[in-house]
């Protein structure tokens, strides 16, 4: 079950990622979007997989989400479960050309982890099955407390305390996991402790050299920053590459699962701290993700993780992750300019590269 | 278009917000609304009708003015038109691509300073190196200046605060 998929028989005709696009170039629902086709693929998908009949009674689009489709999937017939996840990498998404095995083989491998996540099912990146990328897992009961609009103030007292240490554990066990003894050490060939920031720098660097619409000076800037203050990370760990507030699900003051794998890599572990102290993910308060002062997430990380955090290194990620997510907003103004996406998500995101510059320039400076 | 550039924005957000939204079924197409409403806030602090459209209204006032000059004479006492348009105005295009020629130039300079630093005389690098951080921070400045205020949550929950 935990497998990527195998090869079915497909006995209706495929759908092609192509159709995502109108003759004239622009935009269009593709036919993955089609929710009645979608169901009936689906079904079929799933009883290739199972060997036995599955349907599909409902397929409900989530609006969360700026990157892969999400999709609430109610099924009968499929013994793991009866609720499910479909997430589809469209070709016009944020980051695609999409591959869903990074996020399938991580989640899979950490089956055995103490990181709460969703039990992944399959996964597949051939476009003739759902017309995109995709993979199944189960869908894990939960709400998403999203950073913005302030809601990070409503994460108080006993709940907020509670998630924090969830959610700090919850990284200390990701960063803990031995990914050697697992199916993703095939990952680590080529990542050491000497190479994991310059790896990222090159792969954020050429993402940049992909999405500019015009030249950014301040992108150059923090490039050269960065190439000149590389640290040496202290282990080479899985990444999540997007742990922050919004992409959990909690239920009763519990984290019930981490969301939101497609960055994940290999890396130095602070990159995903680094991440986490941005102050985008801090819903109005001065804490990390709303839920920790910076000091008490450090501490209570260096305790469970029996790690302890480089200042300097932690500096480092903060820059490295203001640039980031900058390229994530220039991603998304690439997707819209390129007429890929419609979706007005896109160009309200692109809007917030110059805040992230800001935040850029005067975290430099402070580095200096 | 008789009507100014910012009325008419203002007048697409009020209907958007107050005719359309509440009638739509769904977060993710209420979401989308509100992303148009603040991608037109955006547009309003940013533009004005085109230079090419008030170009050509110029254009043809100086055409005329350049016809009449012949006529007046024989009209003793009516008010000359006297209007002439500026040759040589560039478009938005044009401005567009000299900001982005020279924001390219930066770039390189940035690019060559961290890679030459060693090499060159340290006081000629640090003030390079302050002239572009103040025009950076110029650019920024400017640029903050005339955003609007984000509506993520709006955008991301397909509903407003009270609403």
């Amino acid at each position: 079950m935990m497998e990527a998929t195998r090869k079915q028989s497909n006995p209706r005709p495929p759908l092609r990622a192509g159709s995502a696009f109108s003759d004239d170039g622009s935009a269009r629902g593709g036919t993955f979007e089609d929710v009645g086709a979608l169901r009936l693929r689906l079904g079929d998908y799933l009883s290739e997989q199972t060997g036995s009949p599955v349907a599909v009674d409902r397929l409900v689009k989530f609006p969360a989400g700026f990157s892969w489709i999400t999709y609430g999937v109610s099924v009968t017939g499929f013994a793991p479960a009866a609720e499910l996840i479909l997430r589809l990498g469209p070709p016009y998404g944020l980051f695609a050309p999409y591959s869903a095995m990074p996020e399938f083989l991580a989640l899979s491998a950490l089956r055995s982890s103490a990181v709460p996540r969703p039990r992944a099912f399959y996964a597949s990146d051939d476009v003739a099955i759902l017309g995109a990328p995709f993979f199944v897992c189960q869908r894990v009961d939960g709400d998403t407390p999203l950073p913005w609009g302030g809601q990070g103030s409503a994460l108080d007292g006993d709940r907020r305390e509670s998630l924090a240490r969830d959610f700090i554990d919850s990284l200390a066990a990701l960063h803990g996991f031995d990914w050697r003894a697992s199916s993703l050490a095939q990952w680590g060939e080529s990542v050491t402790v000497d190479n994991a920031a310059a790896l990222q720098i090159e792969e954020w660097r050429q993402r940049f050299q992909r999405w500019a619409l015009r030249p950014h000076p301040m992108a150059h800037l923090a490039f050269a920053w960065l190439g000149q203050n590389q640290p040496k990370a202290s282990r080479v760990a899985i990444v999540h590459g997007d742990y922050r507030l919004g992409n959990f699900l909690e239920r009763n003051d519990r984290i019930t699962a981490i969301l939101d794998w497609e960055l994940v890599h290999l890396g130095d572990p602070i990159e995903d701290l680094g991440w986490a102290f941005l102050p985008q993910y801090r819903g109005g308060t001065g804490l990390v993700c709303g839920l920790a002062s910076e000091a008490d997430l450090l501490a209570r990380y260096e305790a469970r993780s029996g790690a302890s955090v480089d200042r300097g290194a932690l500096k480092f990620y903060i820059v490295f992750s203001l640039l980031k997510l900058s390229l994530t907003h220039m991603a998304a103004a690439r997707c819209f300019e390129d007429g890929r996406f419609n979706d007005m998500r896109m160009p309200a995101m692109a809007t917030q590269m110059a805040p992230v510059f800001r935040q850029l320039e005067k975290a430099l400076e402070r580095s200096s | 278009m008789n009507n100014s550039l910012p009325r008419l924005i203002d007048g697409m957000i009020a209907t958007l917000r107050g005719e359309i939204i509440p009638h739509v079924e769904g977060d993710f197409a209420r979401g989308q609304a509100f992303g148009l409403i603040y991608m037109l806030n955006s547009i309003r602090l940013r533009a004005a009708w085109s230079n090419e459209f008030l170009c050509e209204q110029l254009q043809a006032l100086d055409e005329a003015s350049r016809d009449l000059e012949g006529v007046m004479t024989d009209l003793p006492g009516a008010p000359a038109l006297t209007l002439r348009a500026p040759s040589g105005l560039p478009t938005a295009v044009e401005l567009e691509s000299m900001r982005d020629q020279g924001a390219a130039r930066v770039c390189e300079l940035i690019d060559w300073l961290a890679t030459h630093r060693a090499g060159a005389p340290a006081v000629a690098v640090a003030r390079a190196e302050d002239i572009i951080d103040r025009y950076i921070h110029r650019q920024l400045k400017w640029e903050l200046s005339t955003s609007a205020k984000p509506m993520f949550d709006e955008i991301s929950r397909g509903s407003e605060k009270g609403a």
